[in-house]
């Protein structure tokens, strides 16, 4: 696990107080006598059995099988990953995902950098925009997808009543490939840029005065001082925030449901016109729970866990190497 | 870091309100733990909001105060909700509506359900509408569900919009130039010709989904073959995609509520259901609607059930209370209360219904639907006929979105539902 | 790398909290930083707006050409539905609970196994660790039904521990504060405590809880919300109408057909505010001043 480059905090934490004999040893000699740190992490791991590695194994379990969830389970051998495997709506769910994610949350991240530079260097009402910033996220998704479908209404939404107010023509925003995925994109930044901007912004207020004493007296110019100072410096954060940023965009549901009717009889959760919308985690949906296949369904729930942890294994390398 | 006494007074606060929350929480659940979802005693009814009229869903309970009916309106994905319970085990309603369009799924499961036929629905049945009982029938014979409504298939139209065009806006002879789907589009051609603003076709799956219901097969046959594939289907799809060659589709399947209330879509294909939907969207537009058959023969869409899962011990007392809930009067009453169109042909009959409707300018509208629900032909709908129905509306927004070729559009579309229909085990 | 780690530990070790000490250069841009904010603000609380503003009029201007853009003059009407059509209160109390106690019991596991990841060494830890970023990865709808079968076995469909038990520990809030500790507790004052005889538990009550309580109240806000909010897995797991949470009892304004999006956003409008509440009077610990001793 890569866990260790995450946090370099992890690496040097000093493991024992001294006076006490060294970790090493003594987990060889007796593990049991760690037993508050057990006791400690021993809430979360036993909820993680009863909730988390049950339906794990029997996701497993259920990848082999044909199961509509109510009659019997019949056993289906390598079935259900084969079809998995020739499956191209999976694939273009998987496209999707991946460009929505980066649409989404490469612009954001620089916005939020930007903002949280913004508020370190204003003096005053520095409270009120930091609320400002947080509210967004703390928001029902159902209300705020209401909202953007209507504003991206291809026919009286507000955003093209502007475009045609300047004298452009109007776009059919929920229709188009890329489009679709621009207010997807656009609803994923307005709700997580703020509490981005809020994490980078406590980053920066760590950073002291002095280092930017010191490059201005060494004659850095402002922007000169953001990359090589500021960036440097905020690598952590920027690095908690990416891996948050590819989890959640990996797992994009809710938007993409809400927007184009759930509760649709017919066709019902195909993420929109040209399945533009179709998201990894979506397409598990309407394969398990519309059309009752809940054996491929757990073939796309390991496929989509398999896709997850390797995008964040390789943004951990990425992200923690680029600076060093 | 500095402790502010702010630091100190949140994590007191916090503290005194776990501790709150906890014994609130532990009062509360030993609470529930008691009564629980009523699998021991009282008679549990799910439906969903606008499924039944509230009105007679309350009177039922002073009707059988015996049966002790705890009624629950049920929200979100109502199939997947009943599902997992009747899978659970536990928790499972004693009567429980089933959705038109889930239906073909429950009965699959038939033994999860119970025959209604052994309780006296046999007797009822001769004097009702046969198709819509053979919806929820099993080959075997087995009754599961009793039909709350239908959705009978018609034309609405903007009498205005068409006058404006030069156009008749008389329901019969409206009806009598679009007998068929070349008639339609002829007509919506002239209509379109005239008000451009305006268009005969709302989105091709509007179109698609009305004459599928014309067919003799829909995607997946009886004996459980694919025939997404077929000749029929492939006139059925060509007859479609054509209202997009002529430029008389106005695509609005993502801004109907919009597109009817600006008067983008002037004429609209949809089941007796489908006025709400209207009315709901454009409450402006009241009076300058009117309704026609539709082209070629009605269909229907949607329409639910009440049934009764196996698990219920009094069978009997739960039909009873299907019966009386579902009997000719209380239709009539569901239809003022929740514009549920009754399936019980007697209830057209009462005055709810032979009245003229206001936002129709008047109109009988049941002089439509009436005769409209007689004739809807018997289709047989299979389990994973939604699923493999699916690649065929996916494909049409492609060529009305994106402009996508539309015989290439058909391969593709057959191509995937052949894939989805193996996954789903059609032969 | 070296360099910065010595200069994070020098700011660390003097325990004082780091100002912002802005240097010249970027206090010169210090007026013309507001435009952006400014127009972020706006663009941020923009949708605030026109929530209130579908809130405050029918539904049919929802549909409207050209749109409503003021308030209108049917709340009170528009609430009137919401309070008939669903248990507004009773729903809210459940939901109060429900947030309330996953919050705190978030916090106190959450905490003190971030403790014992950020500060000891122990066989498996990095096993542990790991595993528990693994969890971290699996998205949550994808455990729905195996997750629903345990709750029926457990007998607690339809019960509200059937909500807080599953979320009284997650991976995030760990990873969180994990990150937290590290950096934010002296390894000093652990020695010093260790020298007075103090052992883990009560290391952690005495030294780590008071000094962390900034990282607590974010990670609390951030739970709290998630809790409030929490959707997809109520609306499977609640059955019995009276023990609906509010999310859950909204949904049924949302129906399929004839939806009044009016009473839909006045219901929205509703929810949000005891969060706004919760949100303002813990503003100023939650904001960045929480988040700071976890990042520097």
């Amino acid at each position: 696990m890569s866990s260790a480059s995450l946090d370099r905090g992890f690496r040097r934490s000093r493991s024992r107080p001294p006076g006490q004999k060294p970790a090493v040893t003594g987990a060889r000699r007796n593990p049991l006598r760690f037993w508050p740190q057990y006791m400690a992490v021993s809430p979360f791991f036993l909820l993680f059995a009863a909730f988390g590695l049950f339906p794990l194994v029997f996701s497993a379990w259920l990848a082999f099988h044909r199961w509509d969830g109510i009659s019997p389970v019949t056993f289906a051998g390598f079935d259900q990953f084969r079809f998995l495997l020739a499956d191209a709506t999976f694939r273009k769910a998987v496209v999707n995902t991946i460009i929505i994610w980066i649409m989404a949350t490469v612009p954001m991240l620089f916005m939020s950098l930007g903002l949280a530079s913004m508020l370190n260097s204003v003096k005053r009402f520095k409270t009120f925009y930091q609320v400002v910033l947080f509210l967004p996220s703390v928001t029902s998704i159902v209300a705020v997808v209401i909202f953007f479908k209507a504003i991206f209404d291809n026919q009286v939404g507000v955003v093209n009543q502007v475009l045609e107010a300047v004298g452009l023509s109007g776009v059919q925003w929920l229709n188009g490939y890329w489009t679709i995925k621009i207010v997807l994109a656009v609803i994923m930044t307005w709700q997580w840029v703020g509490y981005n901007a809020i994490i980078y912004y406590a980053g920066l207020q760590a950073i002291s005065g002095e280092v930017y004493e010191a490059a201005k007296i060494d004659g850095a110019g402002v922007l000169r001082t953001f990359w090589s100072i500021t960036v440097p410096l905020l690598r952590p954060v920027i690095i908690f925030t990416v891996v948050v940023s590819t989890i959640g965009g990996m797992q994009t549901f809710a938007e993409p449901q809400v927007l184009f009717g759930s509760n649709a009889s017919i066709n019902p959760n195909s993420g929109g016109p040209g399945q533009a919308g179709l998201t990894m985690v979506l397409y598990f949906y309407q394969q398990a729970f519309n059309n009752n296949n809940y054996g491929y369904g757990a073939a796309i729930a390991y496929g989509v866990f398999a896709i997850v942890a390797v995008f964040t294994l390789i943004n951990w390398r990425i992200t923690a190497r680029a600076e060093k | 870091m500095n402790l502010s006494r702010r630091n100190l007074l949140l994590g007191s606060g916090l503290a005194a309100l776990g501790a709150g929350a906890l014994s609130a929480c532990s009062t509360s659940a030993g609470g529930s733990g008691g009564s629980g979802g009523g699998s021991s005693s009282g008679l549990a009814l799910w439906y969903w909001n606008g499924g039944l009229s509230d009105k007679v869903v309350e009177a039922s309970k002073t009707q059988f105060p015996k049966d002790d009916i705890k009624p629950n309106k049920v929200g979100g994905d109502f199939k997947q909700k009943l599902q997992t319970t009747l899978t659970g085990g536990s928790f499972i309603p004693q009567i429980t509506g089933v959705k038109g369009e889930d239906m073909p799924f429950f009965r699959s499961v038939a033994d999860k359900f119970t025959d209604l036929n052994e309780f006296g629905a046999k007797d009822i049945a001769a004097t009702q509408l046969a198709w819509k009982w053979a919806e929820a029938q099993t080959s075997d014979g087995k009754q599961l569900g009793f039909p709350i409504d239908i959705g009978p298939t018609a034309t609405f139209y903007r009498a205005d919009i068409l006058e404006q065009a030069g156009l008749t806006s008389d329901p019969t002879a409206v009806a009598a130039a679009t007998t068929t789907w070349d008639d339609y589009y002829a007509f919506g051609q002239e209509l379109h010709g005239k008000v451009p603003a305006s268009f005969p076709v709302p989105s091709l799956a509007t179109v698609f989904q009305i004459i599928v219901g014309q067919l003799s097969n829909r995607f997946v046959s009886k004996d459980n073959t694919f025939t997404g594939g077929s000749d029929e289907m492939k006139q059925a799809w060509d007859t479609t995609v054509k209202a997009q060659a002529l430029g008389i589709n106005a695509n609005a399947g993502q801004n109907l509520g919009p597109a009817l209330a600006a008067g983008t879509i002037a004429m609209d294909l949809g089941a007796a259901w489908h006025a709400l939907d209207i009315s709901d969207a454009a409450p402006e537009t009241k009076g300058k609607w009117r309704i026609a058959n539709n082209p070629v023969k009605p269909t229907n869409f949607g329409g639910s059930f009440l049934t009764i899962p196996s698990a219920t011990k009094d069978k009997q007392a739960a039909f009873d209370v299907i019966k009386w809930i579902l009997s000719t009067d209380n239709q009539g009453q569901a239809f003022t209360d929740a514009t549920i169109f009754p399936a019980d042909p007697a209830a057209w009959k009462l005055p709810a219904l032979t009245g003229g409707d206001e936002f129709f300018g008047g109109q009988k509208t049941i002089d439509i639907f009436g005769p409209a629900g007689e004739k809807v032909p018997e289709q047989y709908v299979a389990a994973s006929d939604s699923a493999v129905s699916a690649a065929f509306y996916n494909e049409l927004t492609n060529v009305e979105a994106n402009g996508k070729n539309p015989d290439q559009a058909w391969t593709d579309a057959v191509a995937a539902a052949k894939d989805i229909a193996s996954r789903q085990g059609v032969k | 790398m070296a360099a910065e780690n010595t200069a994070t530990l020098a700011r660390k070790g003097s325990s004082r909290p780091a100002q912002a000490l802005n240097g010249k250069g970027v206090r010169s841009a210090s007026r013309w930083a507001h435009l952006p904010l400014v127009l972020a603000t706006l663009l941020l609380l923009f949708p605030f707006y026109w929530t209130v503003v579908m809130a405050t009029n029918t539904n049919a201007d929802y549909y409207a050409t050209p749109p409503k853009v003021v308030p209108g003059t049917h709340l009170l009407e528009n609430i009137g539905s919401v309070l008939t059509s669903i248990n507004f209160f009773g729903s809210m109390a459940n939901t109060a609970i429900v947030a309330v106690s996953v919050t705190v019991l978030v916090l106190f596991f959450d905490s003190l196994a971030a403790f014992a990841f950020a500060k000891y060494e122990f066989p498996g830890k990095k096993f542990l660790f790991g595993l528990m970023l693994a969890f971290f990865m699996v998205p949550a709808q994808l455990s729905t039904v195996p997750q629903f079968i345990t709750m029926i076995n457990l007998g607690w469909v339809g019960t509200l521990q059937a909500l807080i038990v599953p979320a009284a520990a997650n991976a995030f809030g760990i990873f969180w504060m994990r990150q937290y500790i590290s950096t934010s507790i002296p390894d000093e004052i652990l020695d010093a405590a260790v020298m007075d005889g103090c052992g883990f538990f009560r290391q952690y009550f005495l030294v780590v809880l008071p000094v962390i309580r900034p990282g607590l109240a974010f990670l609390g806000i951030y739970t709290f919300v998630q809790a409030w909010n929490d959707y997809v897995w109520p609306l499977i797991v609640l059955i019995n109408p009276d023990m609906l949470t509010l999310q859950v009892a909204l949904s049924q304004l949302n129906v399929s057909r004839g939806t009044d999006y009016a009473v839909v956003m006045a219901g929205a409008v509703l929810a949000i505010i005891p969060l706004v509440a919760v949100f303002l009077v813990f503003s100023k610990q939650f904001v960045a001043d929480s988040v700071k001793g976890a990042v520097r």
